[in-house]
């Protein structure tokens, strides 16, 4: 004689839903496709290594998102634009960078011969500039956030920032949680 | 029907991998791109490429001084 229909299907049911229940926590946290990237160096070598990945990555279906912080922060001025500042801020302002343009490399930077000699030769080998492939980063949906202790510590303004389509400030914990929730992190 | 084509000759890591995305972003489900690159990291760019998208990589090999791949876009 088959068993009493409810009495069969109720333990079934119960194993679905915490089934269901535990499927739902492996989903939550599981590893989501994103590439989460600091970039902590100022110099044009590393800033192109890092939108080489960025611009990669995202056309390889990743997210990405782009922490500069310290001396990266640099890169993403625009050496157009002006903004009000304090002594020390200026000073700042001064010796530091202005945009992917004005950038030193990290060797053989030979009294500033080495980055025009390095952009000279890119041009020829046709390897895209750090303004061509930020553009690419722009179009391809790369997130940059802005470190807002270091800008602050730099004493960076908003204003003298490029024109980026997808650019906004953060702090470290927004880093960290997209890091802790994403596949691959790097630190450059 | 012509073929999506993407001429990436003379352009260097990372151009041929993002112009074929572009591509492959505007084809349809099923649709083939044919790839021509020169860099010569591309024939293993292109596979890694595929893997990590989930496309189909059809055939890649080199021609005439450059790299020719033809990649089929997933999904139905």
């Amino acid at each position: 004689m088959p068993p009493e229909p409810q009495a069969a299907t109720q333990p079934l049911a119960l194993q679905l839903a915490e089934m269901q229940t535990r499927l739902g926590q492996v989903e939550a946290d599981a590893r989501q496709n994103r590439l989460s990237m600091v970039v902590f160096s100022g110099s044009l070598d590393r800033i192109i290594a890092s939108l080489v990945l960025a611009t990669t990555a995202a056309a390889s279906g990743m997210e990405v998102e782009l922490f500069f912080t310290f001396w990266g922060l640099s890169a993403l001025r625009d050496a157009g634009k002006k903004a009000k500042k304090t002594l020390i801020e200026k000073m700042f302002g001064w010796m530091l960078p202005r945009g992917t343009r004005k950038l030193p490399l990290s060797q053989m930077h030979m009294a500033g011969m080495g980055p025009i000699m390095m952009r000279k030769i890119m041009t020829q080998k046709n390897v895209a500039s750090p303004e061509a492939l930020l553009a690419t980063a722009g179009e391809l949906g790369v997130i940059i956030y802005a470190c807002e202790m270091s800008m602050g510590v730099m004493g960076f303004k908003d204003e003298e920032l490029i024109d980026y389509p997808h650019l906004s400030r953060c702090g470290a914990a927004t880093f960290i949680d997209r890091a802790a929730s994403g596949k691959v992190t790097l630190f450059i | 029907m012509v073929a999506r084509t993407v001429d990436a000759r003379g352009k260097s890591c990372p151009m041929p991998i993002v112009e074929l995305s572009r591509e492959i972003k505007q084809a349809a489900a099923g649709e083939e791109v044919v790839v021509m690159a020169d860099d010569r990291a591309f024939p293993s760019d292109v596979e890694a490429w595929c893997r990590q998208t989930k496309n189909e990589l059809v055939a890649v090999g080199p021609e005439d001084g450059y790299f020719r791949a033809t990649v089929r876009k997933a999904g139905r």
